[in-house]
């Protein structure tokens, strides 16, 4: 113990004094729990990445790792980033957490940002996007064009994030269609394109005519659904291109501002660690690619929702609200506090299927 | 409910396909007295090839053809490790399945995340339109009536010709049927090649018609329960078929239960194919005698002339 | 489509010469020593070209894989954390495989063994006492047993070909895994993510060598490589046992019992895969979560026969793989490889290892035409 931290001493003395007069260049580490495709989670992250070089030029260098599974090779994989000069790491997924933490106490030099966690430290950040404000907005579309009353979801876990996204898009469902109910598959796995897709037509056999792609990294549920001629939303990244005619809406997320942000702070060396949650306001969360095939009017109105979020005058999950057991969850006008958001456990009525316990 | 009843016919009839030809293919290996246990790394890589040539080509037909050929040549090195070198045939098996999945995962790399145009519904004209029938089998791809077409052909040839007959004798009793001046090695490496060959169709079918996608683990074990599935079918075509179809039906049921009403956790649907056939392995394999009298005699052992 | 032309020649070439294989009479003692270099470098020479493929400069590739790993105490460090269960599991495994009976499922045994040591270790969460990690370790071993038991009942009473029992049984145990970390044994406070609480301190395998996660459960292999050696070397149930996969009949004569061969095989190489499992789970995992093993069950069946199933041999190729394995992950940074490649390279190393094996330990001998040689076999 002691002579590690002997040895850690002149380490951080000569980062310090490397840090603001550094001519050197920022490496910057980049981890995905997944393989990079053309669009999805990773695809967004690493699009972040990308904006990153393109903005700072010769001031860092970025290296990134993808398809890292979350357990000790993920953890080599970290310290084989810090072994090697980088001074900062995006960790791409909730599962390297704890070993992130663990790396940045023992590396007080280096800074970290962690997606999708609850864990701080001052110099690791972790960041969020409020996708249940534009899964409402995707709610409403799905309500206006759902004929059969059923709208399936295709879910990984029932996390907070999940649930909460869940439950914003099945309140937008009710509110231009209020007969409208949703049908979940829980796909327990962050990625398995085959099962998403079985799951998808699933729930098309029980009548579901709009199918939600809830964080599946692949294409595998869009294209299966403008294969069948039924609409799909998906999240992450604009998947137009591979549902031209189904498409209702995509989510987007977008981590540029963000992560420029960020590594900005590292530069200038007043990086702290703190909790983003980014929305529609700063513009880290947005919908594209609404289909043509909603009327002026529903656009108009669609738009005029996206509005009352971005200023903050509408909050998407707002009561009355009544859970699944009939319990009423919000009062009338009460809006969920941010606390509760992030750990919400329950789903709204009209949610049919329950989150496995 | 009738879509449900619909969606679970036709899903079965494709997601058994693969299974189906893999079946064929391990079945008559096995006949001839080889174990191939190598059969998911076979279908990874044919899955991988395939979809990479229908990725970069557009023809599909390119791509089965591409994905039988390279799960073959992957055979092929089992079949000279165990055929001619005599190697253990459980350890040559597990070597070259461990090598496939590599080589399908190092193929596949460039094209994760991507999607190909999935393989046509064959046109069956008035007969996709009748109700409910015409749903369920009439509107799929052609893939999946030659694998019908293939169970017939595989039975035809195995208990109704000499080249059947040829197979089976090796596979019982290779000495004698090489002192009979029969070409023992030359037939057991044909038919480890043909069963290479089939694993490489079903494993394209898998990543081109499917679920047209490639991904790391997409045959997901379906390879072992190729070889479960001749053990359970002991050795009889029409049986390791059924298997097959039994096999897909309960692996659908578990995305389709929660329509019934269901709420088991998801996970017990998902384990529940392999408890059934640890199940039906048990209750089949007990009787000695009839294991015997069904299974090539040679099976797993190493023949020198 | 190179896979296939290249067996393809050797076919066609193997086919046009008329061959015969002879044991040799005998076998030196350097030959398991010159088969594994043989395959070492074979599968270098495969991984050159795949380098080649791949555009990265094969000397640094090879470099990246085989040396990069062991010039940081942390690299050296990571190396013996990943033989440490590879090592344990192929001792336990080798001793079935002499046996004849295939125990493929040693990954659901491992996952096993991990569930049952954090099941004592969240049941006494918070506790400080030095039993408890005994006791994990024990929970584990006994659940890895337990479930190799399943396989080795159907066995003996069902005569169920055990190669595929124990493969079912690991998808079983997957689903079991998922199950429990998503609800019974989720961390309460964890936000409904499928995984358990961290373990504390005295949870724990203590910290080997200071500044990498090697650790104390190395020493599990290391007893286990001792009792495998003395099991076989010299005890009698040892002997028989290998004779009984060598030789079913003479083990009859020699009054051995078929059944009890196989209970003892699968429940040593069950016992070792939970241990192995223990190790994990109270070593760099430190909780218990969905991604419990990389394949360690499998890997430990191509270092058991790497190694000859031999117990001094298999700790020369656990140390092989996990420099592979830990070689491939440093790879996937230094010269952007795909995770593949550690796959590619093990596929092949068992592979080049099997044929080698046999070339070396038989003597090829053409036949100069059918008439003749099988007058001379009449």
């Amino acid at each position: 113990m002691k002579l590690s931290r002997l040895i850690m001493l002149p380490v951080l003395a000569l980062a310090m004094m490397a840090g603001p007069a550094a001519a050197e260049k920022l490496k910057i580490g980049f981890i995905y729990p997944s393989p990079v495709g053309d669009v999805g989670w990773a695809a967004e992250l690493d699009t972040g990445r990308k904006a990153i070089e393109a903005h700072f030029g010769d001031k860092v260098e970025t290296v990134f790792v993808e398809n890292v599974p979350e357990g000790p090779d993920a953890q080599r994989i970290m310290n084989q980033m810090a072994a090697t000069g980088a001074k900062m790491i995006m960790l791409g997924s909730f599962g390297y957490m704890n070993d992130g933490l663990r790396l940045a106490q023992q590396r007080p030099d280096m800074t970290f940002i962690h997606a999708s966690g609850y864990k701080l430290a001052d110099n690791f950040g972790n960041f969020q996007s409020r996708n249940y404000e534009s899964s409402y907005v995707v709610g409403m579309a799905a309500g206006y064009v759902t004929k059969s009353d059923t709208v399936g979801v295709v879910a990984a876990y029932a996390i907070p994030e999940v649930v909460g996204m869940i439950n914003t898009f099945t309140l937008g469902l009710q509110r231009t269609n209020p007969d409208a109910t949703v049908k979940v598959v829980w796909l327990n796995s962050w990625f398995n394109p085959s099962k998403a897709q079985e799951s998808a037509r699933s729930l098309m056999a029980q009548n579901a005519d709009v199918i939600y792609s809830l964080y599946q990294d692949t294409p595998s549920v869009v294209t299966v659904a403008e294969e069948e001629g039924v609409y799909v939303i998906n999240t992450s990244s604009d998947m137009k291109a591979y549902a031209p005619k189904m498409l209702l809406a995509s989510q987007i997320a977008d981590w540029r501002s963000y992560f420029i942000e960020q590594v900005q702070a590292t530069i200038d060396g007043n990086f702290k660690g703190t909790a983003f949650w980014g929305g529609m306001a700063d513009k880290t969360v947005d919908v594209r690619s609404f289909s043509s095939d909603l009327t002026s009017d529903q656009q108009a109105e669609l738009n005029k929702v996206m509005d009352s979020i971005r200023s903050g005058s509408f909050h998407p999950l707002t009561g009355p609200v009544v859970d699944q057991d009939g319990t009423e969850r919000l009062a009338a006008g009460v809006s969920i506090a941010d606390n509760d958001m992030l750990g919400i456990n329950w789903l709204v009525k009209g949610v049919e299927t329950r989150i496995p316990q | 409910m009738l879509e449900v009843f619909v969606f679970i016919i036709s899903g079965t009839l494709a997601a058994s396909t693969p299974l189906i030809y893999a079946a064929m293919g391990e079945l008559v290996c096995e006949k001839s007295g080889m174990l191939n246990l190598g059969i998911e790394g076979m279908m990874a890589t044919g899955a991988a090839a395939g979809f990479v040539l229908v990725a970069t080509t557009g023809s599909h037909s390119v791509g089965f053809f591409g994905g039988m050929i390279c799960a073959m040549g992957l055979s092929l090195i089992y079949a000279i490790l165990t055929v001619l070198l005599n190697a253990n045939q459980v350890a040559s098996g597990l070597a070259t399945g461990i090598l496939g999945l590599g080589v399908s995962s190092a193929i596949g790399k460039k094209y994760e995340g991507t999607t190909v145009t999935p393989l046509a519904d064959l046109p069956l004209g008035p007969l996709a339109d009748i109700p409910v029938l015409g749903e369920s089998i009439f509107q799929l791809d052609a893939m999946v009536y030659l694998s019908i077409l293939l169970v017939v052909a595989v039975w035809y040839v195995i208990n109704r010709t000499k080249l059947g007959l040829l197979i089976r004798a090796i596979g019982e009793a290779p000495e004698y049927a090489h002192s009979q001046g029969l070409p023992v090695r030359l037939v057991r490496m044909c038919c480890v090649a043909f069963g290479g060959a089939m694993a490489g169709i079903g494993g394209a079918y898998l990543s081109t018609a499917y679920t047209p996608l490639w991904a790391e683990g997409m045959i997901a074990g379906r390879g072992w329960i190729v070889v479960a599935l001749t053990v359970f079918g002991t050795w009889v075509v029409p049986r390791v078929a059924f298997g097959a179809y039994l096999f897909g039906v309960i692996s659908l049921l578990e995305l389709s239960i929660q329509a019934f009403g269901v709420n088991l956790p998801s996970q017990i649907l998902s384990a529940l194919p392999y408890v059934i056939t640890i199940l039906m392995l048990a209750a089949i394999s007990r009787n000695v005698t009839f294991i015997r009298m069904n299974s090539p005699a040679s099976l797993g052992q190493s023949f020198s002339p | 489509m190179g896979l296939a032309m290249g067996p393809a020649i050797f076919l066609l070439g193997g086919f046009m010469v008329k061959f015969t294989l002879e044991p040799r009479k005998e076998q030196s003692l350097l030959a398991p020593i010159v088969v594994t270099t043989l395959a070492l470098l074979l599968t270098m020479l495969g991984g050159t070209i795949l380098f080649m493929i791949y555009g990265v400069p094969p000397l640094k590739g090879l470099r990246a894989i085989f040396i990069e790993p062991l010039l940081s105490t942390y690299g050296i460090g990571e190396v013996l954390l990943k033989m440490a269960p590879l090592l344990l599991v192929a001792q336990g495994l080798a001793i079935g495989f002499r046996a004849g009976v295939w125990n493929i499922g040693a990954e659901g045994q491992l996952i096993l063994g991990a569930i049952a040591a954090s099941a004592v270790a969240i049941y006494f969460d918070g506790s400080t006492s030095i039993f408890l990690l005994p006791g994990m370790i024990l929970a584990g071993m006994f659940a890895g047993i337990a479930w190799a038991s399943i396989a080795a009942f159907l066995r003996t009473a069902f005569n169920a070909n055990e190669i595929l029992v124990t493969f079912m049984l690991t998808s079983v145990a997957l689903q079991l895994l998922y199950y429990l970390v998503t609800g019974p044994m989720r961390d309460p406070m964890g936000f409904n993510f499928p995984q358990s609480i961290t373990f504390g301190y005295h949870a724990m395998f203590p910290i080997l060598i200071e500044g990498t996660r090697f650790n104390a459960s190395i020493f599990m292999g290391i007893f286990a490589t001792v009792g495998c050696w003395l099991f076989v070397k010299r005890s009698l149930v040892g002997y028989k046992l290998s004779v009984g996969g060598l030789a079913p009949r003479a083990a009859i004569y020699a009054g051995f019992s078929q059944k009890g061969a196989v209970w003892l095989a699968l429940l040593i190489g069950g016992g070792a895969a939970g241990l192995a499992g223990v190790g994990e789970v109270s070593g760099p995992l430190g909780m218990l979560q969905r991604n419990v093993s990389p394949g360690y069950g499998y890997a430990a069946i191509i270092v058991a026969m790497l190694g000859g199933l031999n117990p001094i041999g298999i700790v020369f190729s656990s140390a092989l793989m996990a420099l592979i394995y830990v070689g491939g992950d440093f790879a996937r940074l230094s010269v952007q490889l795909p995770n593949a490649v550690t796959g590619i390279f093990q596929g092949m190393l068992l592979t080049f290892y099997l044929g080698c094996s046999l070339l070396l330990t038989s003597r090829i001998r053409l036949k100069r035409s059918d008439a003749i040689a099988s007058e001379g076999e009449a």
